[in-house]
């Protein structure tokens, strides 16, 4: 079998032997050809098996582009500035600039940095956010308008008005028509929340409308943005197995194929912006699940959506798993992580966070930040491995072996979702959180039984290991900052603020766009106030178990 | 007195995770080992105040909190809970954790001189923890004064709901007060739990003064160990005006525990003062009859519609002895068949006397919920 390669045969580093840019099977029976191209498809062509460009690692929008680097390490601390500050460090030897935002709890619950009782919150596990001014800080010195540069924000529940800041704050610098530039994505997968995350603010009806409003607003007004990321990271952290957490990942990406379409909205405009976000971790399954799910999803969408080529495609981020990482001897996470981003990128991911060492412990400090962010580069640019060849790891027997099982059990569990009434049927019988819940406690079953072997933990454990990283905490002194920073914007926009929100009820009332809205609302109130006003006009979340 | 056979009851603990924190697994994972091994656990969720954990500690008169923190401030957060137990007048409640590695053994030292009792550090097994709860909380404690006649505050009255289990209360120091009891039952998966915690959202924005009780049950796991979780997703009842016990059936068939009657008729008396006391039963199956014996006012039968085919609907005794029937979940497919087959059900049944009601409580604010409220308030 051939090909007419567009790439120039590559050379092997160490004896300088010419390689392929992309080898193909040894195959003359036409039948087996065939079989070939449905069943794996060439990379960057139907089903995606192999990977969703045919050149990765590359702006995939222009070949003529300068690389983008897949590399895209999730940081945030402290406040706007600490964050920035730490933006500018990952990114300062890296061509292009993919910032990729973690929020501290009170943010992620749609909390100002003064509510009662989150003073010790601020700014730990991830930055604090209560304004569009904060927004302002947070990108500081980075071109939002540079076709370089993407931002992600991991986000959920109050995902709709983080993202109307972001929108706000990039208008201030950038002017009105940044909008057609924007390019990143913010999480806002509000149904893995239900089922793994727990970071729901609304009702789920509510929460879903605030969502389809964002998503339908940003299709036609950001048109480089990617207004969602469905997720699997959290689902799978939560404990899942990696069936599970492709099953249910795909449902939900399925079942907001559905609700656009039912807000008509075509295929070809939506399907394109929708983005995906896997775990992988050190379970062997994880060798070929992501790219098991690029099938899947290009099927789904070609068949039962008609969607084309662009819509079929599934473009995901990977992170390294974090559950895999233990304090004891925490140092083999350096090992673990490297697993991990290995599979990861034999699965052809579209950017990659790693993990670092010390994750069990604390954000990461600059030192262990650092490994992390060089082992990709060893990975990608000091190892021939995926510089050479597109494919090297596609169709080995071992590999198609564990595509075949995974797929079957994912179709196993399509059924079951299917039978209790789709994604949300299943949600309300709370099937999603009670498979999720068993498999996690049963993972930490294995784990004390020492059925799962975790090594410096349950084998060849050194008692005399105990090292232990230093924490990474936030200061008082910058808490306070943070805190008194979000008073003065509130006294300054007292009067306005009590008039954005009527205004806002209004929307949310009279069945207005809310995410048009909310782009104006941030101007003069806080993520706080208008939570508290969502939460009064549709209700609070009640959690499931 | 029934505070000093504690250590023969099964150990009641409260578990939670703080306040802007969802990270649920590890106290999931806990929760389950514990009920294993016999603990009663009340599981109030995540993303929870200091408040609403230490008034649902005080409320449910358990030996002691366990927190499940992972994004950080858990030293001002256990401080903060540890401090509160204290002014309420509980300082006897234990309080204990873990976060996995975000917990330092230097926050431990610190924790502990505060009084925090224990710290489980990432890879502690079950096993271990279980001993050590059982080493620091199962030999019955020196509890804050019980004064069991004055139930003027929470902490009386949840102590003495604790003592009833096994003292038969005097009848005449618990007289009946003007307190409305109404009785929720129904199949498991009704809905039961959020069409209160809607009815309590309600009432509590409509009326600026009074007080509501909350009886809830669930089932124990071979008939020792429960998980008690109602409060976990019943939000709005997490409020100063409305105390709420949730209790396991530890054996008892038929949707109560045994020490729910006497418990319903301490909630009711004058001495507690309620202007409404809501009860819940388990899940129930169709010949369930769980309020015969008990001071109920009002009896409310919630179904949702998919109780299978039409007739599934008259093998439930409890249609016939219901005062009101609630089809909730009326957004669901098969709802508008539903609706008239109860209804017909009902008219062959109870010669016109039942009213029903058609809710979506999982809606904010529904119309049908907002009907039944006025209905039983009335
Ligand atoms: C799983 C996980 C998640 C999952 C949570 C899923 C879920 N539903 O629980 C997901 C992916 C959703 C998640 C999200 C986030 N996470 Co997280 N997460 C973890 C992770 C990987 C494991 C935690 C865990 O559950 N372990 C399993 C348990 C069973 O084991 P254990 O932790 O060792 O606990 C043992 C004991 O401590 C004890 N124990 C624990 N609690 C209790 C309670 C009681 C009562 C008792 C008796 C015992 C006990 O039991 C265990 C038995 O041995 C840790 C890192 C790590 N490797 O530890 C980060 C970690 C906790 N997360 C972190 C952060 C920052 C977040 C986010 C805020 C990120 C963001 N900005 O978006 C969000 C917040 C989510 C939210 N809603 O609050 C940070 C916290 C950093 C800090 N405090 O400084 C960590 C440390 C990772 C890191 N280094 O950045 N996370």
């Amino acid at each position: 079998m051939e090909r007419d390669s567009e790439f120039d045969p590559a050379g092997g580093d160490a004896t300088g032997i010419s390689l392929p840019r992309l080898p193909l099977p040894e195959l003359d029976e036409p039948g087996a050809i065939a079989r070939y191209l449905c069943g794996e498809g060439l990379p960057g062509e139907f089903p995606f098996l192999s990977s969703a460009y045919p050149e990765m690692y590359l702006d995939p929008e222009d070949g003529s582009k300068p690389q983008e680097e897949p590399t895209r390490l999730f940081a945030g601390l402290g406040t706007a500035e600490e964050t920035n500050a730490r933006f500018h460090l990952l990114t300062k030897s890296q061509k292009s600039h993919r910032l990729s935002t973690a929020f501290d709890g009170p943010t992620l619950y749609g909390m100002d940095s003064d509510a009662d009782g989150v003073f010790g919150k601020i700014g730990e596990g991830g930055v604090a956010v209560d304004t569009v001014e904060d927004m302002e800080r947070l990108f500081d010195g980075f071109d939002l308008s540079d076709p370089q540069t993407s931002v992600s924000m991991t986000i959920n529940g109050p995902a709709p008005t983080i993202m109307a800041m972001y929108v706000a704050a990039a208008k201030r610098r950038f002017g009105p028509n940044v909008e057609k530039v924007l390019r990143g994505t913010v999480q806002a997968d509000i149904l893995k929340e239900v089922q793994g995350q727990n970071e729901v603010l609304f009702p789920v009806a509510s929460s879903l409308r605030f969502l389809l409003d964002m998503m339908e607003y940003s299709v036609s007004h950001f048109p480089k943005w990617y207004p969602i990321s469905i997720s699997g990271y959290h689902i799978s952290q939560a404990g899942a197995t990696p069936v599970q957490q492709a099953a249910y990942t795909l449902s939900n990406g399925f079942s907001y194929a559905d609700m656009m379409r039912e807000q008509g909205v075509a295929v070809d405009v939506f399907a394109p912006r929708l983005s995906f976000f896997f775990d992988c971790g050190v379970d062997v399954e994880f060798i070929a699940l992501s790219r098991v799910c690029r099938k899947i999803w290009a099927i789904g969408m070609r068949e039962v959506f008609g969607g084309d080529n662009r819509s079929q495609l599934l473009k995901m981020h990977t992170q390294t798993s974090g559950r895999s990482l233990v304090s004891a001897e925490f140092k083999n996470n350096l090992t673990r992580t490297a697993l991990e981003m290995m599979m990861a990128y034999m699965n052809a991911t579209n950017s990659c966070h790693s993990n670092s060492a010390d994750e069990p412990f604390t954000t990461p400090s600059e030192e262990y930040v650092k490994l992390a962010s060089h082992g990709q580069s060893i990975l990608l640019e000091e190892s021939g491995l995926f510089r050479h060849m597109m494919n090297g790891l596609s169709g080995s027997p071992g590999m198609k072996a564990v595509e075949r099982a995974v797929e079957s059990e994912i179709l196993k569990e399509f059924a079951e979702i299917e039978r209790l009434g789709g994604v949300l049927g299943a949600m309300e019988h709370r099937y999603q959180r009670s498979q999720i819940q068993a498999a996690s406690y049963r993972y930490e079953q294995q784990i004390l039984s020492g059925e799962r072997r975790v090594i410096g933990l349950n084998r060849y454990a050194d008692s005399n290991d105990a090292e232990l990283p230093s924490v990474v905490r936030v200061t008082d002194a910058v808490k306070l900052k943070q805190l008194e920073r979000v008073r003065a914007f509130k006294m300054k926009n007292k009067e306005a603020a009590a008039e954005a929100l009527d205004g806002l009820s209004q929307v949310v009332e009279n069945g207005g766009n809310v995410f048009a809205q909310l782009v104006e609302t941030v101007e003069v109130c806080s993520l706080g106030q208008i939570t508290e006003r969502l939460q009064r006009d549709v209700g609070i979340f009640r959690p499931m178990i | 007195m029934g505070c000093s056979d504690l250590a023969s009851e099964p150990l009641r603990i409260l578990t939670a995770v703080p306040l802007c924190d969802g990270h649920d697994s590890a106290v999931m994972a806990v929760n389950q080992a514990l009920i294993l091994q016999g603990y009663e656990v009340v599981y109030l969720g995540y993303h929870r105040s200091v408040q609403d954990i230490v008034r649902a500690a005080i409320q449910e008169d358990v030996v002691a909190v366990g927190i499940s923190s992972y994004n950080g401030g858990h030293l001002e957060f256990f401080r903060e809970v540890v401090e509160l137990l204290e002014v309420k007048g509980r300082c006897d409640i234990g309080v204990f954790g873990g976060g996995g590695g975000t917990i330092t053994p230097a926050d431990v030292v610190l924790m502990k001189s505060y009084g925090v009792d224990e710290i489980f550090l990432a890879g502690t097994s079950f096993e271990f923890i279980d001993e050590r709860l059982r080493e620091l909380y199962g030999g019955g404690r020196d509890r804050a004064e019980c004064e069991l006649e004055i139930a003027n505050d929470d902490r009386g009255l949840a102590m003495v709901l604790s003592s009833v289990g096994s003292l038969e209360i005097d009848r005449k120091k618990w007289v009946r007060g003007s307190a409305k009891v109404i009785g929720f039952t129904g199949p498991g998966g009704a809905g039961k739990s959020t069409l209160i915690d809607e009815w309590v959202r309600g009432y509590l924005a409509d009326h600026p003064v009074g007080r509501v009780a909350i009886l809830t049950h669930d089932p124990s796991s071979m008939e020792r160990g429960g998980l008690l979780a109602d409060r976990a997703s019943m939000v709005y009842a997490q409020d100063d005006r409305v105390f709420m016990r949730s209790l396991a059936t530890r054996g008892r068939q038929g949707g109560f525990a045994p020490s729910t009657e006497v418990c319903l008729r301490v909630l009711a008396s004058v001495a507690a003062g309620f202007d409404h006391v809501l009860v819940e039963t388990v899940g129930t199956g169709q010949e369930a009859l769980p309020f015969e014996n008990s001071v109920i006012d009002t009896k409310v039968l919630v179904l949702h519609p998919e109780y299978g085919a039409r007739v599934q609907l008259q093998k439930i005794l409890m249609m016939d002895s219901a005062d009101v029937v609630v089809l909730n979940k009326t957004d669901w497919a098969s709802a508008a068949r539903a609706v008239e087959e109860v209804a017909h059900q009902i008219s062959l049944s109870n010669e016109g006397e039942v009213r029903l009601y058609q809710t979506q409580a999982s809606e904010h604010g529904n119309v049908g919920v907002t009907e039944l409220r006025k209905d039983l308030l009335g």
